[in-house]
């Protein structure tokens, strides 16, 4: 017999998400995951001077802001055609590092840990199932550092402020790089903070996650999904210390080949929003918010690649650049997110070590009357992309996609389903009336539908949207 | 004015944090400190707010949950999920609670631009929430920009109708407290003298006066260079940043003296402009944020 479970709010994200799954036999046989929240920044940016699309649009996500930062800059790199300095570039990417590890940080403790080990310190902390399986000290140890790493987390955006102004929503990285000049005290500041992070990470953090690992290892069964696997690149092509982490690559069915930007297309068919019939300039059309829509479920649309949906973010970092090959699940992807945060400080120390005091990257910027360009690359949570358009030295077109929106894509007209739905199919349901297996593989992805649903993007009538 | 904290001087860094952080900790010692329920709403908007309260430090999260309040409620960080954690908002309606808000409440299709939760099967808005639980509460705090009027969520066109949280509540009082996102020690700050000493003199906006007194251009450690007009001609200059676009002589807030993220740095200390995140207006009053052409002839003003 059949049952449909709904859990809304799925908590211990950013943003607010409902999931919708069917049960028969105990089994996931039809999932749909549901982002619950529209903004519209797209919209919002027509108009605005493109300088300020740098500032504005890391208001879209709280917990990843200064990614969007960075895209942004990209974007009107291209656009303006610059080329930053390597100096900017390595101040540039450190901030990326330092979101990376509050990011990471907070994601395993304060998201990931209560859905694997009981917190008894505050009432904050009940949970409906009782699938806690940890020895009480070891659950107890894990719980005291659910509390010890706001500290760290907290010294991470600490770092980011020293070169970055402020966090979240930083000021610091702009086009050419960032704002600020490097200095022996500001280094210093932040190689004494990392130093602490890096052995926080290596003493609690990655011995935390294989001992949960060791007493769910059912997990490594569950929630592996399609196994498409795709990177913008991250911490690569620099000048003279060519790639840290990553190339932008893919992977389906097992065979890797180099990323290309053109294959990427963003379907409509099951998001709420209608299109519009013209379509002379198809990148230039806006789709309007249309929560009457047929079939549709969601405000997060379905970008594919190749006609398919993809898996991003640290498990596909690190399978595609070769350092992890244990398998695609739920509990691999959280070993990768924690495995990369160690991996991200040691880039971060090769960057700092790259630093020349006072080198200022900025210079007088002057707006092309037109043009386009684009930014992408691999952030927190997986592959980001901004594209935007100048008309009259204003915005006449920006489109994002983020990563939570490749994860949590609806199905398309093709009949895949979405990254994170199709890894929940086959799952083995234990308790149907508390089931915390959904939860857990969902926020493995590390959800943000902050950004997933704040996007607005346009569409025409067959409702395939090619991105550029 | 009484109960206001002068001279200025005293507000530098940590200052004000700590003297309610001590005082809040003496009184729970000394059980003047009674442990209230919050109920942390997430509206229309990034979740930023939470992510910066994370990054309090005197007083940090963990004393906030052990020492100050009982926290009944935060999408972000409470491990029950689904109808339990609905149902865990519900039941705390029962008792008295304070209630802080984050992010717009969206009005387009009625609420349905943000749901926050499934109640009694059927979708709960940021809206009926916002409305609901603001009705019964006994002290309500409006977190960010967002909140407080609307803020980037509302930002032209505002296409998912957002507003602040007083324009669904337009008889009740609250704390306002903008900022993009706040500063922990201006939210940890407020509810901290709300426990101990009931609602902090605010000014005719609804802004606590302890951390909203005072113009940024006021204290502002490059008000120098503005006077002597000497002016940055690009981000990365070390002098005035009025002529790219500084929001600093409209936005009042302690920044200049405050900082952020451990008092380490702040914008101006970035070498860019204030954007007047804790302006009201933000952030359509205050675009474009960054210029560098302000040295136009202006005219008709």
């Amino acid at each position: 017999m059949s049952k449909r479970i709904v859990i809304n709010p799925l908590t211990r994200i950013s943003g607010f998400m409902e999931i919708d799954v069917t049960i028969d036999q105990n089994q996931v046989v039809d999932a749909k995951t549901k982002g619950n929240l529209f903004r519209g920044f797209e919209q919002m940016l027509v108009g605005r001077s493109p300088f300020d699309a740098v500032y504005f649009t890391q208001r879209i996500c709280g917990i990843c802001s200064a990614a969007h930062s960075m895209a942004s800059s990209h974007a009107l790199e291209d656009a303006l055609n610059i080329e930053p300095m390597e100096q900017g570039n390595y101040l540039r990417d450190i901030i990326h590092c330092c979101e990376f590890l509050q990011n990471h940080i907070r994601h395993f403790y304060q998201y990931t840990v209560p859905d694997f080990v009981k917190i008894e310190q505050n009432s904050l902390f009940q949970t409906d199932h009782d699938d806690f399986r940890l020895p009480k000290n070891m659950n107890d140890r894990i719980s005291q550092h659910y509390f010890d790493s706001l500290k760290f987390s907290r010294l991470a955006h600490q770092m980011l402020a020293v070169l970055g102004g402020k966090a979240p929503h930083n000021h610091g990285v702009f086009i050419g790089g960032i704002t600020t000049q490097a200095t022996a005290e500001k280094v210093v500041h932040i190689d004494s903070i990392l130093v602490r992070i890096a052995r926080f990470i290596d003493e609690k953090m990655i011995p935390d996650v294989y001992d949960i690992a060791h007493f769910y290892e059912d997990y490594f069964r569950m929630g592996g999904g399609y196994g498409n696997l795709l990177t913008y690149g991250a911490f690569n092509h620099y000048k003279e210390l060519g790639t840290l982490y990553v190339d932008p690559l893919v992977s389906t069915m097992g065979s890797v080949e180099t990323f290309d930007e053109s294959k990427i297309q963003e379907k409509i068919d099951y998001a709420y929003f209608k299109s519009i019939t013209n379509s002379n300039q198809p990148n230039e059309e806006v789709t309007e918010p249309d929560m009457d829509k047929e079939k549709a479920y969601s405000w997060v649309k379905a970008p594919r690649y190749k006609g398919l949906p993809f898996e991003v973010g640290p498990l596909a970092r690190l399978i595609l650049s070769g350092a992890y090959n244990n398998g695609i699940s739920a509990m691999d992807r959280t070993i990768a997110r924690v495995l990369e945060t160690k991996k991200i400080t040691e880039i971060m120390k090769i960057l700092l070590q790259q630093l020349i005091p006072g080198v200022n990257v900025q210079k007088k910027y002057e707006l092309p009357a037109s043009s386009s360009g684009r930014g992408l690359l691999d952030t927190t949570r997986g592959a980001l992309g901004h594209w935007l358009k100048i008309r009259d030295k204003k915005i006449s077109f920006y489109q994002i996609i983020t990563p939570s929106t490749w994860d949590f894509s609806t199905r398309d007209d093709q009949g895949y389903r979405g990254t994170a739905e199709e890894a929940l199919i086959g799952t083995p349901i234990q308790n149907p009336d508390k089931p915390a297996e959904i939860g857990r593989i969902l926020r493995s992805f590390d959800p943000c539908m902050s950004c997933a649903t704040h996007v607005y993007s346009p569409g025409k009538q067959v409702k395939t949207i090619k991105v550029f | 004015m009484e109960g206001q904290i002068l001279p200025p001087e005293s507000l530098t860094n940590e200052a004000i944090a700590e003297r309610l952080t001590s005082t809040a900790l003496e009184s729970l010692k000394k059980r003047m400190i009674k442990k209230k329920p919050l109920i942390y709403l997430e509206l229309n908007g990034c979740s930023g707010n939470i992510i910066s309260l994370l990054n309090g430090q005197n007083p940090d999260f963990e004393y906030m949950l052990n020492s100050m309040v009982d926290l009944k409620y935060s999408n972000s960080l409470m491990a029950a999920e689904g109808e339990q954690a609905i149902d865990k908002l519900i039941n705390a309606m029962d008792g008295e609670y304070i209630l802080a808000v984050e992010g717009a409440v969206a009005l387009k299709n009625n609420g349905l631009y943000n749901i926050i939760g499934n109640w009694d099967g059927k979708p709960l808005t940021g809206l009926q929430a916002a409305k609901m639980l603001g009705e019964r509460a006994s002290h309500i705090l409006a977190v960010g920009a967002c909140a407080t009027h609307g803020g980037v969520s509302a930002a032209k066109p505002n296409p998912s109708q957002s507003v602040g949280l007083q324009r669904v509540l337009p008889d009740k009082n609250m704390i306002k407290l903008p900022g993009c996102p706040v500063h922990p020690d201006w939210f940890l700050g407020t509810l901290a003298h709300l426990l101990l000493y009931g609602e902090p003199e605010t000014d005719n906006l609804d802004r606590p006066l302890m951390f909203y007194s005072t113009l940024i251009h006021d204290r502002c450690p490059r008000r120098p260079f503005f006077d002597r007009g000497i002016f940055a001609e690009k981000l990365g200059d070390k002098t005035c940043l009025f002529k790219l676009g500084c929001r600093g002589p409209v936005t009042r807030v302690d920044c200049p003296t405050r900082q952020w993220n451990g008092h380490v740095n702040w914008p101006i200390g970035d070498n860019t402009p204030c954007i007047g995140c804790a302006q009201f207006g933000f952030p359509d009053a205050m675009a474009p944020f960054i210029s560098y052409d302000t040295t136009r002839v202006v005219k008709n003003e």
